[in-house]
Order: structure tokens, then C-alpha cells, then sequence
């Protein structure tokens, strides 16, 4: 019978344990009687009578209500004298450019009453778009522990006696060293060879990441000392032996632009990129064909490429499956020719040497690869190490750093310390105490590169200009004004500047008032003068290299060293938005880990699932004779044998005042500290792992040891699925051969891009049956009345090509710093409290699927057990995801407050002040896209350290455009509608309609790679109007039917079919 | 990209033209006749009061800059320097011509340069025409009797005493019903007494008129109920005053006084809060903005120097060198971009509207069209700024036609509301709204939610989406 069911309320009931028969009988359990309490002997000791308890009532209530009836009075203070071109309330854009050595971009910097606070990308003039560093950049401006003026003897000084100290300084015996990073101004190189003529100063250029032995192959093999540059969209097939491209090697923004504009599958073709890689990388994740090799084999697969191509060399000593790969990469290499591209991130000259052999053998150096007149990446080890070796045998008597952190980031970090106590003069122009600085004698702190002028040469036919857009906020002084006094020249930095211009690269004509603002405003000017003539490929004997390259063996462990897309070289170390913006492929934020393979992890009986209350396991990895103890993360595309640790972490480990998000912030507002008293850093330092032996720096170790503690860490990660266990209504992809056998189909029908059809209860087909043949289009069924916004008025909308997306995370640091998305910290994100209006899911493949699961005869329930599993080399997805903005929103018919409401023009709107923060909109959400403000985040103690909003210099970056939230209310993705609104408002202003591309959200905008559009698509002119038609678009979850107004496009991978 | 914010400031018609058309404009109207002549007198009324009558006046009378009566005799020079005078006066002062060094000399120490004017020489011959023959020109009399603020306006008769009355009424009735109660008792009793009855019992006052309202329980439930409901509609009126802000009017530093400014010397309201065209904010005037008269206007008619000074405390202006004085207490100079910039003038702001709404005056002005006074009430009889009362503002109606009524108080957000739901939009008026409108007319979908608008003649703002929260809530 029906009632003889029964249910249990945990396993407790069902097997009558005695302490669940205990609680039963309990209605209240462990409740005190009021006896129990009066006879609390403490109760007497108290001195609060009732009637005191009553007064304190009475006072409080009265105190309120009368605090609460006064209008507070509020302040307006207009300019004393307005500047020309501010308006208050109107924001200024200014085109300047952003180079710190690792990434160089044209920018256009959006300032409010003066204030920067937003960097976007210069599509008009610029060259390339942007990415997340760049783009969260702008908070180091108003970071507090900038510096606020010089200091000398960690007491403040003034600039005569720091200048005095210099001077002085200068005149000693011994060398004289002024040590920074790649110098790309010609003006900065003038005024230090004037600094080297008049004092007898030596310049050394040191990178934090080192590419010397790019330049050293160059050198070799074409006679140019110089960076290649990468052409991308010149390349038909790419092979990258672990080079991130895409993520953090060399020239990104710009390889991201031209790789893209190559990987349209409507333009009838798409390059092929294959990668060879220890760690799974950004552009490992975005690689047609993937393929792990360890560290020590990477340039073993350079010589199997060569030999494959050219004949030339050994036979390399591979695994099947490499073999094959490197077969399969030489088949396409071959086909393509002079548009064929090898490139390889090893730092390590024979490689280099051999990937340049490989690359003239292509024909393709000159096409895709050009050896000529870049100068990014001219760091020279071979003399910081004569530096270091001078400065420790006491031979040094003046050191000038500037723009570089040697005692953090490099491998003899050690040395260089030690050496800096021997040198009578240093000082250092860092923006912050930083771990260099902290040891110099004399601080003379640099403008923030918002605040100063400069200019910038990449390559010899532009010279990009760095504009001042706020004036400096503390005492400091622009680095070349220093350089400039140090030599005795009186001239200002910015005429000096200017002249350099006038003097070597420009017509006389070009040195007018207003050629000079146009080029300003256009943010570069364009030189008389050309880029050089790379020489012929001087070749030469490679035996020596390639029997170098096929000895090297590895232990039992190999270590990789890369950096992360969001942190790159740990100079953003201090910045909360990138810290807590996801690493692309494992989704952790706020720490540095070991990734390891699945099957490793497995073996070593190490935490295989990391999730909130499942922290990972800590191990101990040994390197030569130091170890650092770190957690796990298992990694899928980790190459089995090998652990990748990322640098740029473990800033500030010795306390050294470099901003508060660099370090671990306890619950109290306060920081967590070590057994000796010192702020505990964001992760571990692994820069002095690097090798170092040679001229150049190696990232990378054959032989480590890795050992289990026992001991476990909580790592908060954002994203702890990891594949979407064959729900392909989220994700559609296909191959290249299969999208272009159906390109022409009508949108719907194609096989790749089926639309979903539910079953209905009608003769649809007309065959006289009502049967499961019978079914209709989900766009056919109406749950509610619907909202009427197609063809009447706007339709705000965006596309999302996953094909093109390489879930950089640009777009999430974009929506952070546009939209006041609070940061909540390390604590709260491995709560899943994370508030990002915008994330991006990635997902990996699994070898599994339902049809296998069939064929093996595994149940369904453990067939979706196992494709949870990613596989061991998966590939990967990346999916932007946001507020869909539904048409048929789940959320809107569950809000009890009519808080969130749909807009005629499409918008799923949220209503902060109505919120009463009932959470049913978030549980009703099919996305999973809503976020609920838990704290205060502008005010509760426990954010004090990382909370923008918080600080009171950094909460000057908070967009005057848009709410802070506070606690208690529900917040998603508005489609940054204080943008509509102002695009809107200027078309009224204007008398015309709103034109196509006015109107972009931040995330668009920041995309390096134009894989999201944003537009109106009831403008049927509009570019998503057009993306949406196409038969790649559909809807995540069309299945559900919400018609939502966020369009998604197949992925198509350039892969053979049968591998898809 | 620098975008260009700076739209030229006060050009309230958009006669402005672009240099090389005022040029060639000038040469034709030279060949023809004199720049005295031919001129419209209308236009150039139009233009003199948005360009010029901020410090000129067509009489003799001196406001910021020479009054223009007579000037056709006065002027020594050509017609041609009277065009560049106007448009760039420091450029024409170098030209050398004689008569104009003489005003250089005689007018600019006092007044300082005029601003240089983007008018075309056309605009200029109009003008010049409204400036000989001024149709209504006012008799001179002492504006500032015309001109009373509303502080000074006598106030209406205080209706409000019949409350009082009824309270001393109220009180001399209980009196007299309780006298009246007591001899009713000593009465009863003297003749229960000479009956031989019992005398009434001798009752606490308490249980006595618990006694009598238990008696007269009709009476005195009609009276509880009456005085409970009149509770409930005084304490519901009081709940609904939560937050309204109508006639807030706080003390500011400098006291200043629209109705002298506004109403006697009819500045524009947009020469001061220029950004009201350009931004969201309408703004308060930076004092450089002050300057432009007050550098010649140095005593006020009400207030005399003491207000005025403050001003030139703000900005480091010397009145008796009639120069900027620099960081170093040097004067003598020009331009107030070259003074000390002391400390900002910290005015009390008046109209506060929630950290989350987002109002743009430009939205409403430019494009909505809207009448300052429709929000802002009738400016020129103030004294300080304040929030205007709705009823007040109905007043205006027949003053400044076009203005909506509304009745919710100013500054709630049923008040915005409201004149969403009345305000019309004229589909006709922008590209915008007719692209808008040809979507609505050009689909089958968008046909019938024009149907749907156009229920009663009218597409109001709500019926586009003004009632929607992301409009104003983000």
C-alpha cells in the first residue's frame, strides 16, 4: 500500500542510533531551563538591573529616531577654475600606451572629474586590443602604499638630498651601474646615454622573465639581436613547443588580435595550431591538437620537427604517441609552407636555433616570422651576473634600479642581495617599497605611468606615446626627469621628450603645437624612418645542438615553471581584481599550487577533488637543496611525471609593504601571520628555481622530488566541475571539416547545430498520428505572456563566439572594474561566494560518454558518474558566461518584490532597493549567473585588506556610473546598462538612431580576440544582428525555453573529424 | 581619444556658424550695404539676448561691460574691425586700428576682454540692427521693485488659527460641562436630600466617568471613533511627509540671490549651470564662471561688497587692482587661470536625490525638452536655491506655458513617475524616436503595440520604458 511507505530524515533514523533516540525524545535539544540559568552563579556578579536595561533601551531608541530625523546636509563644491575640458559628470578618454616590461598595448584611459578609472582598448589607433592585467591595471594607481615621496635611511627625504646622494655617489670609484628593465624610449635611452657620457655610468637591462636566448639565436642565425615577431594571421599551421602565446609569452595582446583574425570559420578556412606542453597552458587549452611532453623532451620534439622537415639531424628518442603528434604537426607544417609557424617557449638557444632552422626550411621567416627591428625582450643575464659577481667582490659603488625587482624575481636573488650591502650608493625608483627597494640606500619613487609622459618604440616605424591623465598623486618624479638631473642636464622631462622627436625621428614640420596634440590624441606618431632589413639566414653546424637537445634525460619528476594568464611575473601581485579573477584552466583564485596529473595524484594518494570543504593535499617539492611545501591541484593536461608551479607569488615575504591584497588576510580585518610575526604572503616564490647555470634563464627543472606531507590547504576555486558530463545543449562544437560541409544550411538544421524540438501532443507532421514524431521548435511554447521586445524598439543583445574565445579573462576583470563588483577574498570564494558578474566556464572533455557507457554495459548513473572524469589530455572549452538577459526570465516570475523586471528593450533588470533578498531569483536561475551580497563588502572589517570600496585612495576607481551594492540584495550582470543609457542618450542628443558599435559593453570592448559583440538586434543593419542568424548561433539550455538574448557560436575546432 | 566636452558654452540657439562661412558671408554683406544696415531685428534680438545680454545692455545702463545705447555713433572704426572686435577682440587690438586701442585702453582695465564670440558677421549685422532700434526698450527705472523674492513677498493670511480656537473652545466647553456635571450632583443630592433619598455615592472621579461614558456609550464611541480616525489621517499624512524634501532651503556660504541675477539682470539660467546641455548634472557655476561679471560688478545692490568678496577670497582676486593675484600674493594678473586657486567655495547642496538614481539633466533638458522652472519652480524670485513645492510649481502654468502639472511633492519618485506617465514624446523630433517609430510601424509585432500607444493619442515617455527601474536604477 501507498502509506506504508516511510521516509527517513537521515541515515541517523533509519539505523536508530542513540544519540538520534536521544534527540527525539528532546523537543528543544540541549535547551537550558530557566532554572539551569538563574542558578548561574556568574548571573550575580552582574550589575545590569532591569531598570538600567530599560534605560539603556529607552536611550538607544531615542538616540536613534533623533539620529534619524536630521536631513544629513550635503556638500557641492564646484572647481575654482574649471579646466576647459572637464565636465562633471562626462567622462574624458585619453590614448596613451602601457608597457611594464612584460606587456606593451595601446590604450585609451577613461577618466571621470580627472580621475582614471577605466582602461580599454584603442581600436582606432592602436595596434591589438587588451587583456586582463592590463585592463586591472588601473588599481595600482591608487594603490596606499605607493610611495609618497622620496625616502632615504627609511626616513622620508627630500628630492635635493636624494639628488645630493646620487651626485655623490656617482663621483665614487668603481662601477656604476644603472640596472633596469627593457628600455623601449628613445627619449628614457638618450637621456641615459647622456647619463652614461657625463658620470661614466654603465646601463644593464635586465627582464624579470627572460628571453635572451631569442635574441642570442637571432643574433646567430640572422645577425639581428632581436625578439621575432610572430604574424599569426600569415599562419595556416602553428606549432608551439610550449610557448603561451595566447597567455603570457612575449608580444600577447597583439599575437591574440592576429591569431584570432586567422580562426574564422565563415572566412572559409582556419589556421591549425598544434602544441607540445608540460602544463596546461591558455594556449594549450585553445590548441586543435595537444600533445604532453615533459620539459627535457621539449627539445627533443624541436629536433623530430626538423628532422621530419628538412631530413636534417637525429632521430629523437619519443614516445609513440609524441611521435605521432610530431608527424601529424610536420604533415600540416609541410602543407603550408612559408605560412607554416614553429615557435617554442624553452629559453634555451639551442632550441631557438632549432626552431629558426625549421622556420627558414618553411619559408616562413619573412612571412610569419620576422627577424628585424623589435626591441622587446633585451634583458641580458649573462651581464646582471657579472652585476651581481662585481657587486659582491665589492666592486660596485653606485646602483641605480629602476623598473625591475631582482631581489624577487631573480634566479640569484640570493647573490644580488647579498651583493646590494656591498654597494656604497643605491637607490631605487620604484613605485613601492617593493623587495628591492626595501634593501636600497635611497628611494626616489617613479610616477605611476598614468601620471607621467613617455614614449615608446616597439618597432622603428611608430613611436607609441604615453600621456600623463591625472596629475601625480604623491611627491614623486618621472624616472627620466631623475635621470636627467643625475646627469646634470636642466631641461624638464617633457621637453626633453619632445625634442628627442624632433631631433631623431621626425620632420622638422611634424614638431608643430598641433601635429604634436594630434599625435597625443591619437596616442602615437608615425616616424620617417623604416624597419631594417633582417640579414639571410647564416645557418651553420646544429649538430652540437641537436645532440645536446637529444641527451637530456629527467628523473623521476620534472618541473615546469609558467606564469599565469591573470598574474603573469608577480608585478600585480598587489592588485585584488586579478588575484581573484580565476586562473583560465584550473579556476583557482588568491594562491599559487603544484598542478599534477590526475594519474600522480592518484598514485601518490593525494585529495583527487578539490572543493569547498575539500582541500587539497600539501606536498613537499624538492629542488636542488630547497623545498617549498604547497598544495595540489590536479590538473588535467598536466603531462603525467611532471608538476608546473607558476611564478609571481610569494611577493613580499618579508614583510616587505607592497600593498595589502599581496598578502594572506585574516577573518579580522588584520593579516594572517608566520611563526615570526610576518604578514604571510599569496602563495610561494619559485623564481630561484629557475636555472640559471648558463647566459640565459631556463624555466624549468629535469629532476625534482616530490613528496606527500600529509598535511592539507583550502584552495578556493571557483569552478569545481570539470566537464559538463555530455549536456551539449551548453556547449556545441564541431570540427572544421564538418562546419564547412553544412556552412550554407539554414540556421537550425545543420548537424552540429541542431535545434531543439520538444514533443507535442498534436499532429504536427500531418502523418494522421499523435507520436513521438510529433514535436515543434522550443520557441513555439509560451509559458507566460511574452515580453514584446522583438522588432518594437531596442533589443539590447550579444553574441559569444566560443570558436574565437580563449578565456583570457579580460572580460571578467573588465565587468569587475566597470561595474564595482565587490572582491571578496580568498575565504569566500572557496564558498563559492565569488561575485563575478560575469565568469567563464571552462570545461574539459571526457573520454567517457553515455554511448560508451552502452557499449560497455556501465549503468547510466555510472556511465554520468565517470564522464564527471576529465580526461587525461582533455580538450577544452571556454564559455563566457553572464546574465542571459531571457525573455521568458525563470527569475522574474519568482521575485515576491518585483525587484528584477524585464525592460522593453530586452534587459532583465535588477532593482537593488526593492531587493529583500530572498535568493528565489538565484535558485530559479538555470545559469546560475545571480550573486547575493552576504557582507557589507564596502564596510565588514573582514574585506578591509582587498576591498576596493574599502580603501580610501583605491575606492576612487569605483565607477560614479554604478550602485554599490550593499548587503542583503541580489546582483547580476546589468549589460553595463549605464552604458546603453549614455549611448542612448547621445543618438536623442544627436537626432539619429543609435549606430551600430556606439553602444559596448565592457566585456566587449576588453575582448582581445572580438570574440563577444554587443549591439541592438532589432537593428537589422547591426553586427549581432547578422552573428545571431548565422547557423553557428544558438541559445545555452535552448532546451528550457527562456529565450534568452546572449547568443552562443558553435565551436569549431580545426581538427580531422574523426578525432572530434 | 580626447572627446571634445567643451560645446561652446552659452549658445542657446544654434546660430553659430564656423569661421570660414562668417567670412565669406562678410565680404557679401559689405558689398552691399554697411554692417548698420539691412539687419533683422528680430533675429538679432534672439541672439543678443543669448550672446550679449549677459553683460550688455542695450541702454546706457552699465551691467558687466558698457551699456550699447548710441553706439552706432560712437564707433570710430570700420565695420570690419566691429565683426572682428566681436568675434576675437585681443586679435583685432593687434591690428593696430587706433579707435580700438582707445577702448582697449579705456574699457578692459575695468571690465576686462570680452570673450571672443563665434557669431557670423550676418548674426553680427542682425544684431547690430535689434541694438540701434530696440523695440521695447524698458523705461529705467529700479528693477529690484519688479523683482521681489518670494522672502520678501508678503505671505498670505495664516489660516491656521482655527486650530487654536478650537483647542481653547474645547477646553472652555469641558470646563464648563464639568462645572456643569458637579452642580447637576450638588443639585441631585440637595433634592434626594430634601426627598429622603440616598445621596449619590461617593465615587473616585475615575469610576464616576467611567460611570457617565458607560451612560452615554453612544455618544462616546461616535467621539472615539471620530478622534481615533483623525489620529490615523494625521498620523498617515505624517508617514507620507517621510522623505519629502519640499522647500528645503539651506544656508549657504555666499548669500546669493537668484532673483538679482535672474529676474533684474535676466542671466540666463544656463550662462551659470551650463552643464545641465552637456552632462547629467546641471552643476554649480566654478567661480572663474563669477568672475566673468563680478570682476566689473563689485558691490551688490542688496548685500553690497561683503557677499562679493567672498567670491574674490575663493578665486585670489585683487578689487583694487581689478587682477588675480598668484600663490605668492603677487597681482597683476590676467586671467583667473593664473591665480592661486584658493579654497573652493563649499555650497550646501539643495536638491539630493539616492546615491542609486541616476538623473540626467541633459536627458531631460536637451532631449526632453523640458522648462527649468517645470522642476525648479520659479527661480527668479529666490533668494537661495531651494526645492520648490509642487503647488507652487502648478502655479506657474499661465507664467511659463508648456509646464506639466503634477501633484505628488517634488523630488519623490511618484513625482518622476507622474510626469513620465504624462509627458508626451513627439515622435517627430529626433532620428532617434522616428527610427523608433518606423520599427513599431514597419512589423506586424510592432503594429500592435503601436495600436496599444496610441489607445489615446499620445506616446508618453512611460510607453517607451520610462517606468522601467534600469532607466533610472543601475
Amino acid at each position: 500500500m501507498a502509506n506504508t511507505k516511510r521516509y527517513w530524515s537521515g541515515l541517523d533514523e533509519l539505523q536508530e542510533t542513540e544519540a538520534f533516540k536521544n534527540i527525539q525524545e528532546q523537543e528543544f535539544p540541549e535547551a537550558k531551563s530557566v532554572d539551569e540559568f538563574l542558578s548561574d552563579e556568574r548571573l550575580e556578579s552582574t550589575h545590569t538591573g532591569r531598570r538600567d536595561f530599560l534605560k539603556f533601551m529607552g536611550f538607544s531608541l531615542t538616540a536613534a529616531t533623533l539620529a534619524a530625523c536630521e536631513t544629513p546636509v550635503i556638500k557641492s563644491i564646484p572647481y575654482t577654475n574649471k579646466p576647459e575640458d572637464v565636465t562633471p559628470g562626462v567622462a574624458n578618454f585619453y590614448a596613451s600606451t602601457y608597457y611594464d616590461g612584460h606587456d606593451f598595448v595601446n590604450v585609451l584611459v577613461k577618466t571621470r572629474e580627472g580621475r582614471p578609472i577605466f582602461i580599454k582598448s584603442n581600436t582606432k589607433t592602436g595596434v591589438g586590443r587588451i587583456n586582463a592585467r592590463v585592463n586591472a591595471s588601473v588599481m595600482s594607481l591608487y594603490d596606499s602604499s605607493r610611495l609618497q615621496g622620496p625616502q632615504m635611511g627609511g626616513a622620508d627625504a627630500n628630492w635635493d638630498a636624494i639628488d645630493q646622494l646620487i651626485k655623490t655617489g656617482l663621483q665614487q670609484p668603481g662601477r656604476k651601474v644603472l640596472l633596469t628593465n627593457t628600455i623601449l624610449s628613445p627619449s628614457l635611452n638618450r637621456a641615459i646615454d647622456a647619463l652614461k657620457e657625463s658620470a661614466g655610468v654603465e646601463h644593464v637591462q635586465y627582464d624579470a622573465v627572460d628571453y635572451g636566448a631569442f635574441h642570442a639565436a637571432s643574433l646567430a642565425d640572422f645577425g639581428v639581436s632581436s625578439f621575432p615577431s610572430y604574424s599569426f594571421d600569415k599562419a595556416n599551421a602553428v606549432v608551439s613547443i610550449g610557448a603561451d602565446f595566447l597567455g603570457t609569452f612575449g608580444d600577447t595582446i597583439v599575437y591574440n588580435d592576429r591569431w584570432s583574425s586567422n580562426r574564422r570559420p565563415e572566412s572559409g578556412k582556419m589556421s591549425r595550431l598544434h602544441m607540445f606542453e608540460t602544463t596546461m597552458s591558455l594556449t594549450g587549452s585553445n590548441a586543435d591538437y595537444r600533445t604532453m611532453v615533459k620539459p627535457s623532451e621539449q627539445g627533443k620534439i624541436a629536433t623530430a620537427l626538423l628532422k621530419a622537415i628538412t631530413g636534417q639531424g637525429v632521430a629523437a628518442n619519443l614516445s609513440e604517441a609524441a611521435a605521432a603528434a610530431v608527424a601529424n604537426a610536420a604533415k600540416d607544417l609541410k602543407k603550408a609552407g612559408a605560412n607554416g609557424l614553429v615557435l617554442a617557449g624553452s629559453n634555451d638557444i639551442n632550441t631557438q636555433r632549432i626552431v629558426n632552422a625549421i622556420n627558414v626550411a618553411l619559408g616562413s621567416v619573412g612571412t610569419s616570422v620576422i627577424h628585424s627591428d623589435s626591441g622587446l625582450f633585451q634583458g641580458d643575464f649573462k651581464a646582471f651576473k657579472a652585476l651581481v659577481k662585481d657587486m659582491n667582490a665589492g666592486e660596485v659603488s653606485t646602483l641605480i634600479v629602476s623598473d625591475c625587482n631582482p631581489a624577487y624575481d631573480a634566479v640569484n636573488a640570493e647573490a644580488f642581495i647579498a651583493g646590494l650591502a656591498n654597494v656604497k650608493t643605491s637607490v631605487s625608483t620604484s613605485l613601492v617599497s617593493d623587495e628591492t627597494a626595501s634593501l636600497c640606500a635611497a628611494m626616489a619613487p617613479n610616477h605611476h605611468w598614468l601620471e607621467s609622459w613617455g614614449d615608446l618604440l616597439l618597432d622603428q616605424e611608430r613611436i607609441d606615446l604615453v600621456q600623463p591623465t591625472i596629475a601625480p598623486l604623491f611627491n614623486s618624479r618621472a624616472t627620466g626627469e631623475s635621470i636627467l638631473t643625475w646627469a646634470g642636464i636642466p631641461t624638464d622631462w617633457y621637453t626633453y621628450m619632445r625634442q628627442t622627436h624632433a631631433a631623431n625621428y621626425e620632420s622638422s614640420q611634424m614638431y608643430t603645437n598641433s601635429d604634436w596634440n594630434k599625435a597625443v590624441h591619437n596616442g602615437f606618431i608615425a616616424t620617417n624612418r623604416a624597419n631594417g632589413e633582417f640579414n639571410a639566414y647564416a645557418g651553420g653546424d646544429l649538430t652540437a645542438a641537436w645532440t645536446e637537445l637529444n641527451g637530456r634525460k629527467g628523473g623521476a619528476f620534472e618541473l615546469a615553471l609558467y606564469q599565469k594568464t591573470t598574474m603573469g611575473a608577480g608585478q600585480h601581485a598587489a592588485n585584488p581584481i586579478l588575484q581573484e579573477t580565476p586562473d583560465p584552466i584550473t579556476k583557482v583564485t588568491w594562491d599559487n599550487y603544484v598542478c599534477m596529473s590526475h594519474a600522480d595524484v592518484d598514485a601518490m594518494g593525494l585529495n583527487g577533488f578539490i572543493g569547498q570543504e575539500a582541500p587539497a593535499s600539501v606536498v613537499k617539492v624538492t629542488v636542488g637543496g630547497s623545498s617549498i611545501e604547497l598544495p595540489v591541484f590536479p590538473t588535467p593536461g598536466q603531462t603525467p611525471g611532471t608538476i608546473g608551479i607558476a611564478l609571481g607569488y610569494g611577493r613580499g615575504a618579508n614583510g616587505e609593504n607592497i600593498g595589502k591584497a599581496a598578502f594572506q588576510s585574516a577573518e579580522n580585518g588584520s593579516f594572517q601571520m608566520d611563526a615570526s610575526g610576518k604578514m604571510t604572503p599569496v602563495g610561494a616564490n619559485v623564481f630561484p628555481w629557475a636555472v640559471g647555470g648558463g647566459n640565459h634563464v631556463e624555466y624549468a627543472q629535469y629532476d625534482i622530488t616530490v613528496e606527500a606531507t600529509g598535511g592539507t590547504y583550502p584552495l578556493a576555486c571557483t569552478q569545481i566541475q570539470n566537464t559538463f558530463m555530455g549536456r551539449e545543449s551548453i556547449v556545441k562544437e564541431t570540427d572544421f571539416t564538418s562546419y564547412f560541409a553544412e556552412r550554407d544550411i539554414k540556421k537550425g538544421l545543420a548537424s552540429w547545430n541542431k535545434r531543439i524540438t520538444l514533443g507535442v501532443h498534436e499532429d504536427v507532421n500531418g502523418d494522421g498520428n499523435i507520436d513521438a514524431l510529433d514535436s515543434k521548435p522550443t520557441d513555439a511554447f509560451d509559458l507566460w505572456h511574452e515580453h514584446a521586445v522583438e522588432e518594437v524598439g531596442h533589443r539590447w543583445g550579444m553574441t559569444i563566439d566560443l570558436t574565437t574565445c580563449t578565456g583570457c579573462s579580460g572580460c571578467v576583470t573588465a565587468c569587475h572594474i566597470e561595474n564595482n563588483v565587490p572582491v571578496v577574498g580568498k575565504d569566500e570564494v572557496r564558498r563559492h561566494r565569488d561575485m563575478h558578474w560575469m565568469r567563464i566556464d571552462r570545461f574539459f572533455a571526457s573520454d567517457y560518454s553515455l554511448k560508451k557507457g552502452e557499449e560497455e554495459g556501465t549503468g547510466v548513473i555510472s556511465s554520468y558518474r565517470r564522464m564527471e572524469d576529465p580526461a587525461l589530455n582533455p580538450q577544452t572549452v571556454h564559455m563566457p558566461m553572464m546574465c542571459q538577459h531571457c525573455n521568458h526570465a525563470p527569475c522574474e516570475t519568482v521575485c515576491p518584490v518585483a525587484a528584477t523586471t524585464h525592460s522593453n528593450e530586452g534587459l532583465n533588470q535588477m532593482t537593488y532597493n526593492r531587493c529583500i533578498g530572498t535568493r528565489y531569483c538565484a535558485n530559479n536561475c538555470p545559469y546560475k549567473v545571480r550573486r547575493f551580497n552576504w557582507f557589507n563588502y564596502p564596510g565588514y572589517k573582514k574585506f578591509a585588506n582587498f576591498n576596493p570600496a574599502q580603501d580610501s585612495l583605491m575606492r576612487m576607481v569605483l565607477n560614479p556610473d554604478v550602485t554599490v551594492r550593499s548587503r542583503g540584495v541580489m546582483e547580476k550582470c546589468s549589460m553595463c546598462v549605464q552604458r546603453i543609457q549614455s549611448g542612448k542618450l547621445d543618438a536623442k542628443k544627436d537626432g539619429t538612431p543609435v549606430q551600430d558599435g556606439s553602444i559596448v559593453t565592457a566585456c566587449a570592448e576588453a575582448c582581445p580576440t572580438n570574440a563577444i559583440s554587443f549591439g541592438d538586434l532589432n537593428d537589422k543593419k547591426s553586427g549581432v544582428s547578422a552573428i545571431s542568424e548565422n547557423n553557428r548561433a544558438y541559445h545555452a539550455l535552448e532546451e528550457i525555453g527562456v529565450k534568452p538574448n546572449i547568443f552562443y557560436m558553435t565551436k569549431v575546432r580545426n581538427v580531422e573529424p574523426t578525432q572530434a | 581619444m580626447r572627446k571634445a566636452t567643451y560645446m561652446v558654452a552659452y549658445t542657446g540657439i544654434r546660430a553659430t556658424r564656423n569661421l570660414l562661412t562668417a567670412c565669406l558671408l562678410f565680404s557679401a554683406g559689405i558689398a552691399t550695404a554697411g554692417i548698420w544696415e539691412e539687419g533683422d531685428v528680430e533675429a538679432g534680438q534672439a541672439l543678443f539676448n543669448a550672446n550679449c545680454a549677459s553683460c550688455h545692455k542695450v541702454t546706457a545702463e552699465v551691467l558687466a561691460a558698457p551699456g550699447l545705447a548710441g553706439i552706432v555713433d560712437r564707433w570710430g572704426a570700420s565695420d570690419e574691425m566691429l565683426v572682428k572686435w566681436i568675434q576675437n577682440p585681443q586679435a583685432a587690438a593687434e591690428e593696430g586700428d587706433g579707435y580700438i586701442k582707445s577702448i582697449v585702453s579705456r574699457y578692459v582695465p575695468t571690465y576686462g576682454w570680452m570673450t571672443a564670440q563665434a557669431g557670423s558677421a550676418d548674426d553680427i549685422k542682425n544684431i547690430m540692427a535689434y541694438v540701434q532700434t530696440p523695440p521695447d526698450v524698458a523705461p529705467v527705472t529700479d528693477a529690484g521693485s519688479q523683482c521681489p523674492t518670494v522672502d520678501e513677498m508678503a505671505l498670505p493670511a495664516e489660516e491656521g488659527g482655527s486650530g487654536i480656537w478650537f483647542l481653547i473652545l474645547l477646553v472652555l466647553f469641558l470646563i464648563i460641562a464639568l462645572s456643569a456635571a458637579g452642580v447637576n450632583r450638588s443639585l441631585t443630592n440637595a433634592m434626594n436630600k430634601d426627598a429622603g433619598e440616598d445621596m449619590l455615592p461617593e465615587l473616585p472621579y475615575g469610576n464616576r466617568i467611567q460611570n457617565w461614558a458607560w451612560d452615554n456609550r453612544v455618544v462616546v464611541s461616535l467621539i472615539v471613533i471620530f478622534f481615533a480616525s483623525y489620529g490615523a489621517v494625521l498620523g498617515y499624512q505624517g508617514l507620507m511627509r517621510i522623505g519629502v524634501v519640499e522647500g528645503y532651503k539651506p544656508n549657504q556660504p555666499i548669500q546669493f540671490i537668484h532673483s538679482v541675477h535672474v529676474c533684474e539682470n535676466e542671466v540666463d539660467c544656463k550662462y551659470c549651470h551650463t552643464s545641465a546641455y552637456e552632462s547629467k548634472h546641471a552643476g554649480i557655476p566654478s567661480t572663474n564662471v563669477c568672475m566673468n561679471c563680478h570682476k566689473a560688478v563689485k558691490k551688490g545692490r542688496r548685500t553690497g561688497e561683503t557677499e562679493i568678496a567672498k567670491i574674490y577670497e575663493a578665486i585670489g582676486f585683487d578689487a583694487t587692482t581689478a587682477t588675480y593675484v598668484d600663490g605668492d600674493g603677487k597681482s597683476g594678473y590676467a586671467l583667473p587661470q593664473d591665480s592661486f586657486d584658493g579654497e573652493p567655495i563649499r555650497w550646501n547642496k539643495v536638491h539630493n536625490l539616492p546615491d542609486h538614481v541616476y538623473f540626467s539633466h541633459q536627458q531631460h533638458v536637451v532631449v526632453g525638452g523640458l522648462q527649468c522652472q517645470n522642476c525648479h519652480g520659479d527661480v527668479e524670485t529666490y533668494t537661495v536655491g531651494r526645492v520648490a513645492k509642487v503647488d507652487d510649481i502648478n502655479q506657474l502654468v499661465d507664467k511659463y506655458p508648456g509646464l506639466i502639472e503634477l501633484s505628488k511633492p517634488t523630488l519623490t519618485m511618484g513625482w518622476c513617475i507622474e510626469c513620465h506617465n504624462k509627458a508626451e514624446i513627439d515622435l517627430a523630433s529626433s532620428g532617434y524616436y522616428e527610427e523608433i517609430h518606423r520599427r513599431l510601424k514597419d512589423n506586424l509585432r510592432g503594429n500592435e503595440e503601436l495600436r496599444k500607444y496610441l489607445e489615446d493619442d499620445k506616446i508618453t515617455v512611460k510607453e517607451l520604458g520610462g517606468w522601467e527601474c534600469a532607466k533610472c536604477h543601475y
